[in-house]
């Protein structure tokens, strides 16, 4: 399956919210969404969800225009919420029928899920009693427990403790394993990184990038080195202004052309202690910050 | 429909299940029945009350002239059968010392037939003595004049203590025997609409503040979550009402032979099963007017902090409906020109209109168009309160002032 967003515009009132987004996902991989706040990524989702129509442009599944009588899709919205004075099981089974389960399915569907994340002695609680991580596991199910052939997350991995962490992942990469499309929106750029071949930054309403993680990366010059060694003094020393210093007690030398890298790699490792050496590769948050922060700078001058 | 369905039954079982709506309807219930089990243990004490003749309170009757005292003190002591009423001297001093010291209570003392001074310890607003005592002297006074003029005394009696026989036979409705119950039911309308609405637009702005609106708008279509909640509580709010009158008519008729005196009781429960179809009718097509727009309302809020001020005008629209209705009925003007426009008027003809079909004689063809314009009103209300939902469920921040919701409304 492969999920299409096709020069989608759209204002409310007289602000411009998404001025001709498209991208592609597709089913198998995860799809990271990226952007600062009211960069236009809620918006985008909810266009998807049916929530509201874009202006124009449209989004296709397969080549064609998104059946959603037929379509089932999971939403982990942002803004976390459900019943707080209500029965789990009562409220999962609610939000499963009213994506088109019957209540038989539903049961099932959702006992399964609470056992899956290990929530089964919660079922007749009511939803307040929890803490803020598991009422995210129950938040995740209301997602999933209906088998959409699309399901998006939007900052699923926030407020959860490592373990739960890796539960969800275990979750998501099943998921994605199963032929899902997922689309995955987060600020925890090491997780779109782990997760993620394939992503899109917006800022402004507008794509500033997109493509899959490690082109992008590869797209980049590749002049710098970063390495870790005792000598760090004596190569400063004799390196002089190339040099500075980089994160996590580490050097960070700048070529002035990126040919010269093997050279100085090996003229290094021959000359000094060398502990690590490796050519320099912008973060995926480097390359964020790149696209979402530099452009107000832009806009200054 | 099915989406409808899911919602309508997920908010039904909601007040079904909530503790305050079990508790309060249940309480009311205790309360009728405690109230209608009342004459049934208290009837028998009345008449075992032992007769207070010892304990009557004294009231001293001072007259200048010998010659009247006889009638005088006779009159009063007829008048005022609750006193003990005694011949005073005639010396003032002693009459108030006797006050002072709460040997009597109070005194009349007369300086001529028409001319009295009324000695009290404190006067108290409920004391009517002076008017019964005016009316007295009066008739003291009439009797003796004809009497002077020639007419024998029981004759004069007569003259004075003639009765008159009079009966009304009302052609359309008895206001007086309809007022308890037409009251009662305006009330039952007022309390369930007001009540269930502001219910209807907490829970929209919960699950807007709750965030769980991001889930369900993605889930369902905003038609099916508003006019779901909208049945839901109104099915509710109909069955607390029939279990509430139930109950009252069970336990009225339990205790009926105790209450044969107690008219207003009796007329209370003496509704006509038409005027209980038309309140069903009205009821209904009231709360469906109120409860979109209460949606409506709910939905344009982001803290439920927000939402009494958000709510104030459409309860606003409301009281002043009930407020003529009532002053109407208290008045006996419910065909007034005013009540006879806003029986037409979808805010305040579910009231408006019931009262004047329960207190007066309204034609036919009047309902038919009242319950057409309500009818038409509720899908035309309805579609619109849906609309500001759609609009209002995705917005957070400040409150939406009345003329930006109107224009998002318009613009879907």
């Amino acid at each position: 399956m492969k999920l299409q967003f096709k020069e989608i515009f759209k204002s409310f009132g007289e602000k411009k919210v998404l001025k001709g987004i498209s991208f592609t996902a597709e089913s198998g991989m995860a799809f990271g969404i990226l952007g600062r706040n009211g960069a236009g990524k809620t918006t985008s989702i909810r266009i998807l969800m049916n929530v509201f129509a874009a202006d124009s442009g449209e989004v296709l599944l397969d080549g064609k225009k998104l059946d959603y009588s037929n379509l089932k899709i999971g939403y982990l919205p942002e803004e976390r919420g459900l019943y707080p004075k209500k029965k789990i099981a009562e409220q999962l089974w609610y939000f499963a029928e009213l994506k088109g389960m019957n209540h038989s399915d539903a049961v099932k569907a959702v006992d399964y899920w609470l056992e899956r994340l290990g929530m089964t002695e919660y079922r007749d609680k009511k939803l307040e009693v929890l803490s803020k991580g598991n009422q995210q596991k129950i938040q995740l199910i209301t997602a999933i427990v209906h088998d959409p052939q699309i399901i998006v997350l939007d900052e699923p991995f926030s407020g959860l403790d490592p373990v739960n962490a890796m539960l969800l992942e275990d979750t998501v990469k099943e998921e994605i394993s199963k032929g899902k499309i997922v689309l995955f929106s987060s600020h925890q750029m090491n997780y779109i990184e782990e997760f993620c071949e394939q992503i899109a930054i917006l800022n402004d309403g507008q794509i500033a990038i997109s493509g899959n993680i490690r082109d992008i990366k590869r797209s980049y010059k590749r002049d710098k080195l970063v390495l870790r060694s005792d000598d760090k003094e004596k190569i400063i020393k004799d390196l002089g202004n190339i040099c500075s210093l980089y994160e996590n007690d580490s050097l960070m030398i700048t070529l002035p052309e990126p040919e010269q890298k093997k050279e100085m790699m090996s003229k290094l490792v021959s000359e000094y202690d060398i502990d690590e050496i490796r050519v320099f590769e912008p973060t995926l948050n480097d390359i964020f910050v790149e696209y979402t922060g530099g452009e107000k700078e832009e806009d200054k001058k | 429909m099915k989406q409808f369905g899911r919602i309508f039954r997920f908010e039904l079982r909601g007040y079904l299940t909530n503790k305050v709506f079990v508790g309060v309807t249940a309480l009311i219930m205790l309360v009728v029945a405690f109230i209608t089990f009342i004459p049934r243990f208290s009837g028998d004490k009345d008449e075992n009350k032992p007769d207070g003749a010892d304990d009557k309170k004294v009231m001293i009757v001072s007259v200048h002239d010998d010659s009247v005292s006889d009638v005088m003190i006779n009159s009063f002591k007829a008048a005022f059968a609750d006193y003990d009423v005694q011949l005073g001297s005639g010396d003032v001093e002693s009459i108030k010392k006797q006050i002072k010291d709460e040997k009597a209570e109070c005194a009349f003392v007369f300086d001529t037939i028409t001319t009295y001074k009324y000695y009290v310890n404190n006067l108290t607003m409920s004391d009517t003595n002076m008017a019964s005592a005016n009316e007295l002297v009066r008739g003291v006074y009439q009797i003796l004049a004809m009497i002077e003029g020639g007419i024998p005394e029981v004759e004069a009696q007569e003259i004075m203590n003639v009765m008159i026989e009079g009966e009304s036979v009302s052609l359309g409705q008895d206001q007086i025997n309809n007022f308890f119950y037409t009251y009662i039911m305006i009330m039952a309308l007022y309390m369930v609409i007001v009540l269930y609405g502001q219910m209807i637009s907490t829970s929209v702005a919960a699950e807007k503040s709750s965030r769980a609106m991001e889930l369900l708008i993605t889930s369902a279509k905003p038609v099916n979550m508003m006019f779901g909640k909208v049945f839901a509580a109104c099915l509710a709010g109909f069955l607390q009402l029939a279990l509430i009158f139930g109950s009252a008519y069970v336990f009225y008729n339990i205790n009926k032979s105790y209450m044969e005196d107690m008219k207003f009781i009796n007329t209370a429960f003496d509704i006509p099963l038409e005027l209980l179809i038309y309140m069903l009718v009205f009821f209904v097509l009231g709360f469906l007017v109120y409860a979109t727009m209460y949606g409506a309302v709910g939905s344009t809020v982001s803290k439920t902090e927000d939402l009494n001020t958000a709510s104030m005008p459409v309860t606003f629209l409301f009281v002043i409906g009930f407020m003529i209705v009532i002053m109407a009925i208290s008045g006996s003007t419910v065909d007034s020109p005013l009540m006879k426009v806003c029986s037409f008027i979808p805010f305040t003809s579910p009231m408006v209109m019931f009262a004047r079909i329960a207190m007066s004689t309204v034609p036919v063809t009047e309902i038919a168009v009242s319950i057409a314009v309500l009818v038409v009103s509720v899908f035309v209300i309805g579609v619109f309160s849906a609309r500001i939902y759609r609009v209002g469920v995705l917005m957070y921040g400040s409150v939406l002032k009345p003329a930006d919701i109107l224009k998002l409304a318009k613009k879907q």
